[in-house]
């Protein structure tokens, strides 16, 4: 679920460090996904007008296939070059986490039932959307997809963001992509939410733009270190162990910077009325953050090639398989080739060769961002 | 308070047709010595660097420097309003959120003025370095803009090699491929159709044409344009207009091309 209201945290207090973008910015950028985030969103996302997820004639969804197909190839064509990394081993520390989602998709899956037997459309439909189950076998056959069209596929060893966070640190990617605030805790350079929003049909485009989140800026405006960043995150919430109660993001921020980091919060803590969870373990949570499990930089780097599209592979896999309309993906199939050659793969960005001066340090009031009127914006 | 003065709107409409289809929005930094803009377009796959000398206006002040965000299809509607002859006046106080457009006709008979609101714009400034470049070529501009319209009809991207023959300009697209050779020529009873090639080293770089394609809207700025190219760096197109400044366009290379060119 990643950090608790971590976007909003950084969007008050440091603004200069979030920035709506236009999806076109990426242009010849190599961006590391989230593999099972965007997934999950394909599940949610994809579906027919009954709210069913696109299955093939065995019965199995599809629906993760499909978003994975179109939509990658709809970067493609923006030239951008997507890396997807996928989750290996959750750490051992996530597993109460883990359960409690577990939990709530059985909740879910009964009320989606119940919804339906009543006959009450909407709520099926509420409830439905939730039911997501993305198994092993789901993944695998993601990575068979991303394999035939020739997209390379990074398997992490542990948690996708981390990875993802390593791979742009090493400066193997521009950025992570990933709905989730993990990887920028994790210590991505960029973090890019909604990078598929705007891609998606044309009545929710307008809605969602990408955003970038910018870790120095954030740390610099926050006012707090790199190690002090991680346990004001910790505080706010975080996959690897419990909260404090009563203590929310902007409470998080000051007592860290107060007290320096999170044993001397604890220390203040024990003269107020605050409860300490028994199982709150920041040092665990920490470690996991400082030193996660990731594959090593020059391990990935060989991986990162983008192949042209076995075309006969995919008919096989989508077509034959999976009952995918055969002349839609022959046509998406040859908009990839095009994608290809009409060298969006291939042509440099400006700032590759000049490099940028350094930007004016006036911060961007988000909300009325474009058309505020100078004279607020006087220092 | 800043205050600038065209004695023909003519000027400024081309610039703003030759520039407005690449970059949306973008600053007017104004100074002492006159204006300046430089701005990306969304991919920052190219950029544009307008350099307007404060002597090449009728009239310039500026009391202090003052950065001018403006959108410029929003200008571009309002130097619409403007007749070719018309002389134009911008100007703006220092603390006002609007800048003024006024239009005077020859005789004086006629004046308009318009409003147009500033934005504030967060974009990035790119250092340019004063490079040497390998290969410089300079045509008349309406050469440039018909072999780049005949060729982006062709292909998506040109090659452009300069060697001693030449420069040459290659296409090759779906249906077939194409090229174009220019020969050194001094234009002996038409100067301005004089072509100049300058080679240092010779050089062979591809580029997407639809970005050169924009460029040439400058065309009618200036008679001449310059291109100057580098192995592995951006391509200049300068169209530079006598006394008043220049209208620069960079743009990054096509890389790893060479493969299927061959």
């Amino acid at each position: 679920m990643g950090i608790k209201q971590l976007a909003k945290l950084i969007s008050d207090y440091a603004p200069r460090a979030h920035k709506e973008q236009d999806v076109k910015a990426f242009f010849g950028r190599r961006i590391a996904l989230d593999a099972s985030m965007s997934i999950y969103q394909f599940l949610v996302a994809v579906r027919t007008a009954d709210s069913a997820n696109l299955t093939n004639e065995a019965g199995e969804v599809t629906s993760h296939l499909s978003g994975v197909f179109y939509r990658t190839i709809k970067l493609l064509e923006l030239g951008i070059k997507p890396v997807y990394v996928f989750d290996g081993k959750p750490p051992e520390m996530k597993a109460s986490e883990l359960a409690k989602r577990r939990a709530r998709r059985a909740e879910d899956e009964a009320a989606a039932a119940q919804a339906k037997e009543e006959g009450d459309a909407e709520r099926f439909a509420k409830h439905a959307r939730r039911v997501n189950k993305v198994t092993d076998e789901t993944m695998q056959s993601v990575k068979r997809l991303l394999r035939l069209m020739g997209m390379p596929v990074v398997e992490a060893p542990a948690e996708a963001e981390a990875q993802c966070a390593a791979l742009a640190t090493a400066d193997l990617v521009y950025a992570s992509a990933s709905e989730d605030m993990d990887a920028i805790t994790f210590g991505t350079p960029i973090l890019i939410r909604n990078l598929f929003g705007s891609l998606s049909s044309a009545a929710e485009k307008k809605a969602r733009k990408p955003s970038e989140f910018y870790l120095q800026l954030a740390l610099e405006d926050l006012g707090v270190s790199m190690s002090q960043f991680i346990d004001v995150c910790i505080l706010c919430g975080c996959d690897y162990t419990s909260t404090i109660p009563k203590i929310g993001p902007r409470t998080a921020l000051n007592l860290v910077k107060q007290h320096g980091d999170i044993e001397g919060v604890l220390r203040h803590l024990e003269s107020t009325k605050h409860v300490v969870p028994d199982d709150f373990d920041p040092a665990g949570a920490r470690r996991i953050f400082q030193h996660p499990h990731v594959l090593p930089a020059e391990e990935v780097a060989p991986l990162l090639e983008w192949k042209a599209p076995d075309e006969e592979g995919i008919m096989q896999f989508l077509v034959k398989e999976n009952n995918f309309n055969e002349s839609m993906v022959r046509k998406a199939i040859e908009r990839m080739q095009k994608a290809s050659r009409s060298g969006a793969a291939n042509q440099s960005r400006l700032d590759a060769f000049f490099k940028a001066k350094p930007a004016h340090t006036q911060p961007v009031d988000e909300k009325t961002k474009v058309r505020r009127p100078l004279k607020q914006a006087k220092r | 308070m800043f205050e600038a003065r065209f004695t023909e709107a003519s000027l400024l409409k081309k610039i703003l047709d030759a520039i407005k289809d690449l970059v949306q929005d973008a600053n007017f930094e104004c100074n002492e010595s006159g204006v300046a803009l430089q701005a990306m377009d969304n991919a920052h796959v190219s950029l544009v660097s307008l350099l307007l000398r404060g002597e090449g206006f009728d009239l310039y002040r500026v009391d202090k420097p003052e950065s001018l965000g403006i959108n410029l299809n929003s200008m571009s509607k309002i130097m619409r309003c403007a007749g070719n002859n018309d002389s134009v006046t911008m100007d703006k106080v220092e603390s006002a959120d609007t800048v003024r457009f006024l239009f005077e006709s020859p005789s004086a008979d006629r004046m308009s003025e318009f409003h147009l609101k500033l934005m504030d714009i967060d974009s990035e400034t790119l250092e340019i370095p004063e490079a040497m470049y390998h290969a410089e070529v300079e045509l008349p501009s309406a050469e440039l803009r018909r072999i780049v319209a005949d060729l982006v009809t062709m292909g998506d991207s040109v090659r452009v090699s300069v060697s001693k023959e030449g420069v040459r300009f290659t296409v090759k697209g779906d249906e077939g491929s194409g090229s174009v050779i220019l020969r050194q020529s001094t234009g002996v009873d038409k100067p301005e159709d004089a072509i100049h090639v300058l080679m240092n080293e010779p050089v062979e770089q591809s580029f997407a044409l639809k970005y050169l394609n924009l460029f040439c809207k400058a065309a009618p700025l200036s008679a001449r344009v310059q291109i100057k190219l580098s192995r592995d760096a951006p391509l200049l197109v300068n169209y530079a207009m006598s006394n008043v400044g220049h209208l620069a366009f960079y743009l990054a290379p096509k890389i790893g091309d060479e493969e299927d060119e061959q």
